[in-house]
C-alpha cells in the first residue's frame, strides 16, 4: 500500500516507522528538511520537503497513485486542507487527519467530515489517546501496561510477576481449574526479553512480564490473584503541562471523587495556558527535575507521579527523582521503545508509549475486515486485534478448537451480544461476535486473512 | 449643518445645554406663581444663551491641535467653570446669600456630591431644589458620557485596570485601520445612545415614585438624585418621603445602575469573554459587600442584645431593610438614608458608628457609572491580587489561572489600582491638611475630605458622631472642598494624564 504521511514530527515519524516496518511504500512530507532527513535516514521511507497542503508538493510525493494520506502536521487547519486537496485533486481514497483542537473534535460537528463537506475519513488525536492511556495506567497502578477492549468491558493488563505472587510455578491449565469463575486468560509472557504465547502447560516464573486479558469487573480479583493490590489514588503530581498532561488533569478534575492534582510545567506560556484551562489543579512553573519544585508539588505525600514531558530522558530522570523522594509510583512517557528495558533497573512502575497508542488508532483503519481496535504490544512484537466476525469469514460458526489459528495467536476474549465470554476450545464463534486476538507480529497477516471475507463468498 | 455642529467646541455645547436647562426651574416657578425665581432663571437662560452664542461664534471652526488634551481640559473646565454659570440665577433667586455659597452649592451638585449649605428646611424654594437636582442630574450624565467616550479610549477612569496599553494614552495604533473614530464623533454617538436610557430611567423612577405616593416634584428630584447618585433631596432625604417603604424599594432597585455599567450598556468589545451581569466582577463584589456589611451589622445587634422579645421581629426586619438600603446607597455614593436606618442603628440599644459608611463610600460604585470613590473594579483588582499573593505563599512557583484577562487584572490591573489607591489616599491626606489649616477640626476634616473626594455629600451628616453642617465651614474650607469634589469626580489619574508630556507634544 502506498501511504503519504504529512508531518515528520513525533507523531508522523512514529506512524512512518510502523507502516514502513510493515512493507508499505511510505513517503514523508514536511516543510522542515531537517525532520524529513531524520525520517529518511532512520527509516525505509522516501522524503519530500515542502508544505503538505500544496498540491504540487503532494504531486511530487506521488499522491496520484497513493492509497492513503495521513495528515499529521501540528496544525489542524493544514491537516484539513491537506485532506481536502488529497480528495479533490488526487482522489486519494483514505484520508486520516490529526486534529487537536477540542472544537474540531466535538461530536456536533462530526457532520463536517462527510465526503461532500470536508472529506476526512478518520480523525486521530494522539495527545487525547495518550492522555487516555495515562488515565488507564493510573486506574490500574499495579499493571505496567493496560488497554481496554470491547467498549471497556474487558482489559488487557500487563503485570510483572513478583516473589509474592501466589500462582508462580503453577501450570496455566491448573489456574483455569483453580479459578473457574475468573474471566481471565494469560495471553502472552515475556521471559528474558522474549515474548511468546503460552501453552496450557507453561508456568509463570518470578520476573516474567505477563499480559492478561480479563473482564473489567474481574480486574481487581485478577490483580489480587497475581499478587497485586489496588490502592486508591488521591494525590497525583503531573510533570509536563502539554496537551497530554492537560488532558489527564482535566479528566481527573472531571471525576466525581476528589483527586488533588498538581502540575509542573517548565514553559511559562504553556503553564499559563494549563492554569487557564484547569480549575482546581495547582499549576507550578519550573523544571520538573528540580527537587525543590517537586517538594513544593508535595511529591513525598503524592500517591503517583505522571511524567509526560516531550523529552524521554527528562521523563526518566524525573520519575527516578520522584521515586527517590518518596513517591510510591511513577508513570513515565517513553517515545523511544529501546528505553523500555530501563524501566526495571530504574524502578519505574509503568510507562506509556505514545507510539503504541497512536499507531493503534491508525492501524485500526488500515487493517482489513471489521477490525475495531488494534493495540501494539512492546516494540511492535505483537498485536491485540479486536474484530467483528463477519458471516463470510472462515471462522464464523466454528468452534475455537476447529479454527486453524497459527502458532503465535490466542483468543483473549469473545464478546457475544455485549457479554464477555471466556474462550475455551468448545466456544463457538458466531457471526456478529467480537473477538480479541493476541497475535505475534509474524502471524498478523494470517489472522487478518481469517477475519476477512472468504473466497467462496464471491 | 450637522458637520458644523460637530465642530463647535464641547465646552460651548455644554454651556448651551446648561443654559437651556434653566428653563426647567423657570417653568416650575411660573407654575407655582413664584415669579421672582422664574425671572431669575429665565433671564439667566437668556443671558447665558446669548453668551454661549457669542462664544460659539468666536470659537466656531477652531480646530484643537490635540483632541484628547482639549477634551480632558474641557472636562476640567466643565466641572470648574460651568458651576459659575449655574450659580448666577441660583444666587439671584435666593437673594440673601453670597455668590461664593451659591457657587459651592452648584459645584457640589454638578459633581454629584450633593453637599448642601442650605440645610435648614424652607430656606430654598421648590424651584431652587429642582435646579440643584437638575444640575446634579446633568453632571451625572456628563460622567456617563465622558467615561465611555473620553476615558475608555484613553484608558482612564477605571478602564486602565483592564487596559492592554498604557494609562492615559490609549491603545497602540493599528496601522491597517486607516482612521480611528474621531473623538468628537464618539462623543456625539455615545451621547445620543446613552441619553434616552438615562432620561428614560429617570422618568420611570419618577413615575414610580409618584405612584407610590410622592409629591411630584420631590419625586422628580429624588429620581434625578438616584440616577446621578448625587443624593440631593428637597426634603432632607427619604426620611420624610411620602412614598414610604415602597418608594425605598423602588429607589433601591435603581441603585443597581451605579454598581456596574453593564446594567445599562454593553461591555466594550474584547473586554472580557464572560459577559452577563451575574458574572460581572463589579456586580458580584458589590453584592458581597452589601450582603457582608448588612450581615455583620445585623449579627452584631443579635449578639449584643440578648434579650430579644417577640414584638421586635418586625423591628428586626425593618432594621435589616434599613441597613441594606443605607449600605447600598452609600456604596453607590448617593448618600440617602433609609427611614429605618435610625431604627437599624439602635433598635437593640447598640449605637452603630457611621465610620463604616465612610469605608463604603471610599470603595464607591462601578466604573463608568455616576458613582464616585475608588471604584469597585479597582478594589476587585486589589482583592484578586491579594488572593493570588496568598496562594503564592503556599506555592511560590504556582501559576494563577482564569485566563489572560484575569491575569492582566491581577498583575498590571492591581498595579495601576494601587497607584490610584495611593493617589486617592494622598489626596485625602492633603485635603485633610488643608481643611485643618483653614481651622476645621480633625475628625470633621476627615469626614469632609472623604465625603468630597468620594462625591458623597450626605456622609457629613451621617458618618460623624455629631452631624457636620457645611454651612458652618469657613470660606477657605469651601474652596478646598470644591476643589476636592472636582478632583474626586474627574479622578486623579485623569488630571495627572493632563501633565503627561505626550499629551502636550504635537
Amino acid at each position: 500500500m502506498k501511504v503519504i504521511i504529512c508531518g515528520a514530527g513525533q507523531v508522523g515519524w512514529q506512524i512512518a516507522r510502523h507502516l514502513s516496518g510493515e512493507n508499505n511504500d511510505v513517503t514523508v512530507v514536511d516543510n522542515n528538511p531537517e525532520l524529513v532527513r531524520r525520517a529518511t535516514d532512520t527509516l525505509d521511507v522516501q522524503g519530500i520537503a515542502g508544505f503538505a497542503s500544496y498540491p504540487d508538493v503532494l504531486d511530487k510525493a506521488g499522491a496520484r497513485d497513493a492509497d492513503m494520506i495521513i495528515a499529521a502536521t501540528h496544525s489542524d487547519e493544514v491537516n484539513m486542507v491537506t485532506c481536502q486537496v488529497a480528495h479533490s485533486v488526487f482522489a486519494i481514497q483514505r484520508k486520516i487527519a490529526r486534529l487537536r483542537s477540542q472544537s474540531y473534535q466535538e461530536a456536533i460537528y462530526s457532520d463536517l467530515y462527510r465526503r461532500d463537506h470536508l472529506p476526512i475519513d478518520v480523525v486521530i488525536s494522539p495527545e487525547k489517546e495518550v492522555a487516555e492511556a495515562a488515565l488507564q495506567r493510573l486506574a490500574a497502578p499495579a499493571a505496567f501496561d493496560t488497554e481496554s477492549f470491547f467498549e471497556g468491558n474487558a482489559q488487557l493488563l500487563g503485570i510483572t510477576i513478583e516473589d509474592d505472587c501466589p500462582v508462580i510455578n503453577t501450570p496455566l491449565r491448573q489456574l483455569t481449574d483453580l479459578f473457574s469463575t475468573l474471566q481471565a486468560i494469560v495471553v502472552g509472557i515475556r521471559r528474558e526479553g522474549a515474548l511468546f504465547v503460552p501453552a496450557a502447560n507453561d508456568q509463570l516464573f518470578v520476573g516474567d512480564d505477563c499480559y492478561i486479558f480479563t473482564e473489567t469487573k474481574d480486574m481487581t480479583r485478577t490483580l489480587e490473584i497475581f499478587g497485586k493490590t489496588q490502592s486508591k489514588q488521591e494525590r497525583i503530581v503531573i510533570v509536563g503541562g502539554g496537551n497530554v498532561g492537560l488532558g489527564v488533569a482535566r479528566a481527573l478534575e472531571a471525576r466525581t471523587e476528589r483527586v488533588r492534582v498538581k502540575m509542573v510545567e517548565k514553559n511559562r506560556d504553556c503553564a499559563e495556558n494549563a492554569a487557564d484551562m484547569l480549575d482546581r489543579t495547582i499549576v507550578l512553573n519550573g523544571d520538573g527535575l528540580d527537587s525543590g519544585l517537586l517538594e513544593e508539588a508535595g511529591i513525598e505525600s503524592a500517591d503517583a507521579v505522571l511524567v509526560v514531558t516531550d523529552d524521554d530522558k527528562t521523563n526518566l530522570l524525573a520519575s527516578v527523582r520522584s521515586k527517590e523522594m518518596g513517591c510510591p509510583m511513577a508513570i513515565c512517557l517513553i517515545n523511544d521503545p529501546t528505553l523500555v528495558p530501563l524501566m526495571g533497573p530504574l524502578d519505574i512502575d509503568a510507562y506509556i508509549n505514545p507510539r503504541a497508542t497512536t499507531v493503534s488508532s491508525i492501524l485500526r483503519h488500515i487493517r482489513h475486515g471489521r477490525v475495531r481496535g488494534v493495540y501494539s504490544i512492546g516494540d511492535a512484537e505483537a498485536e491485540v486485534i479486536e474484530a467483528m466476525v463477519l458471516g463470510t469469514s472462515p471462522i464464523a460458526g466454528k468452534k475455537i478448537k476447529d479454527i486453524a489459528f497459527p502458532e503465535g495467536t490466542i483468543i483473549g476474549g469473545v464478546s457475544q451480544g455485549g457479554k464477555v465470554v471466556k474462550p475455551t476450545g468448545e466456544t463457538r464463534i458466531n457471526e456478529g461476535d467480537a473477538i480479541a486476538i493476541f497475535a505475534m507480529t509474524p502471524d498478523v497477516p494470517e489472522v487478518e486473512r481469517l477475519l476477512q471475507v472468504s473466497i467462496d463468498f464471491f | 449643518m450637522k458637520d458644523r455642529a460637530a465642530r463647535i467646541p464641547l465646552i460651548v455645547m455644554l454651556m448651551g445645554l446648561g443654559s437651556l436647562a434653566m428653563l426647567l426651574p423657570a417653568i416650575q416657578a411660573a407654575i407655582l406663581d413664584d415669579h421672582r425665581t422664574m425671572r431669575a432663571f429665565f433671564y439667566g437662560m437668556i443671558l447665558f444663551g446669548m453668551l454661549t452664542g457669542l462664544v460659539g461664534l468666536a470659537t466656531a471652526g477652531a480646530v484643537p491641535k490635540n483632541v484628547a488634551r482639549s477634551q480632558l481640559l474641557t472636562l476640567l473646565a466643565a466641572f470648574s467653570i460651568l458651576p459659575l454659570m449655574f450659580a448666577v440665577p441660583f444666587a439671584e433667586a435666593i437673594e440673601n446669600t453670597t455668590y461664593l455659597n451659591a457657587w459651592f452649592e452648584m459645584i457640589s451638585s454638578f459633581t454629584t456630591t450633593g453637599a448642601t449649605l442650605y440645610d435648614t428646611a424652607g430656606r430654598l424654594s421648590p424651584s431652587l431644589h429642582l435646579w440643584r437636582a437638575t444640575v446634579g442630574w446633568m453632571g451625572g450624565f456628563l460622567v456617563w458620557v465622558m467615561a465611555v467616550a473620553i476615558f475608555a479610549p484613553m484608558n482612564l477612569g477605571g478602564f486602565e485596570v483592564r487596559a492592554v496599553g498604557g494609562v492615559g494614552r490609549g491603545s497602540a495604533g493599528f496601522t491597517q485601520v486607516g482612521q480611528g473614530a474621531d473623538p468628537s464623533e464618539r462623543l456625539a454617538r455615545f451621547t445620543l445612545k446613552l441619553f434616552p436610557i438615562y432620561a428614560g430611567l429617570t422618568v420611570i423612577l419618577w413615575v414610580g415614585l409618584v405612584i407610590t405616593g410622592e409629591v411630584s416634584y420631590v419625586a422628580l428630584c429624588h429620581a434625578m438624585s438616584i440616577l446621578s447618585t448625587s443624593g440631593i433631596s428637597p426634603i432632607d432625604g427619604v426620611y420624610y418621603a411620602g412614598a414610604g417603604w415602597l418608594g425605598e424599594v423602588l429607589m433601591f432597585a435603581f441603585f443597581i445602575f451605579a454598581l456596574s455599567r453593564l446594567t445599562f450598556s454593553k461591555a466594550l468589545i474584547g473586554e472580557s469573554e464572560r459577559t452577563g451581569l451575574r458574572r460581572d466582577p463589579e456586580f458580584r463584589l458589590a453584592f458581597f459587600l452589601i450582603a457582608g456589611t448588612t450581615g455583620l451589622l445585623v449579627l452584631r445587634h443579635f449578639l449584643g442584645a440578648v434579650e430579644l422579645g417577640e414584638e421586635s421581629l418586625i423591628e428586626a426586619l425593618q432594621a435589616i431593610w434599613g441597613t441594606v438600603f443605607t449600605v447600598t446607597s452609600f456604596l453607590t455614593t448617593t448618600g440617602f438614608e433609609s427611614r429605618y436606618w435610625e431604627g437599624a442603628t439602635d433598635w437593640s440599644g447598640l449605637q452603630t458608628p457611621g465610620l463604616f459608611l465612610i469605608g463604603l463610600a471610599l470603595i464607591g460604585g462601578g466604573v463608568a457609572t455616576t458613582a464616585g470613590g475608588v471604584k469597585l473594579l479597582r478594589v476587585y483588582a486589589l482583592f484578586r491580587h491579594g488572593e493570588r499573593e496568598m496562594e503564592r505563599l503556599l506555592h511560590p512557583s504556582s501559576i494563577g489561572g482564569g485566563g489572560k484577562d484575569a491575569r492582566r487584572i491581577r498583575r498590571q490591573g492591581a498595579y495601576i489600582s494601587w497607584i490610584f489607591f495611593m493617589l486617592f489616599a494622598i489626596s485625602i491626606a492633603v485635603v485633610m491638611v488643608l481643611l485643618s489649616l483653614s481651622g476645621v477640626q480633625f475628625e470633621t476634616a476627615m469626614v469632609l475630605s472623604v465625603a468630597s473626594l468620594s462625591t458623597t455629600g450626605p456622609l457629613a451628616t451621617v458618618a460623624a458622631e455629631t452631624p457636620i453642617a457645611y454651612s458652618g465651614l469657613p470660606d477657605l474650607a469651601k474652596f478646598v472642598l470644591a476643589a476636592a469634589m472636582v478632583l474626586g469626580r474627574l479622578e486623579t489619574l485623569a488630571i495627572i494624564a493632563l501633565f503627561n508630556p505626550e499629551i502636550w507634544r504635537t
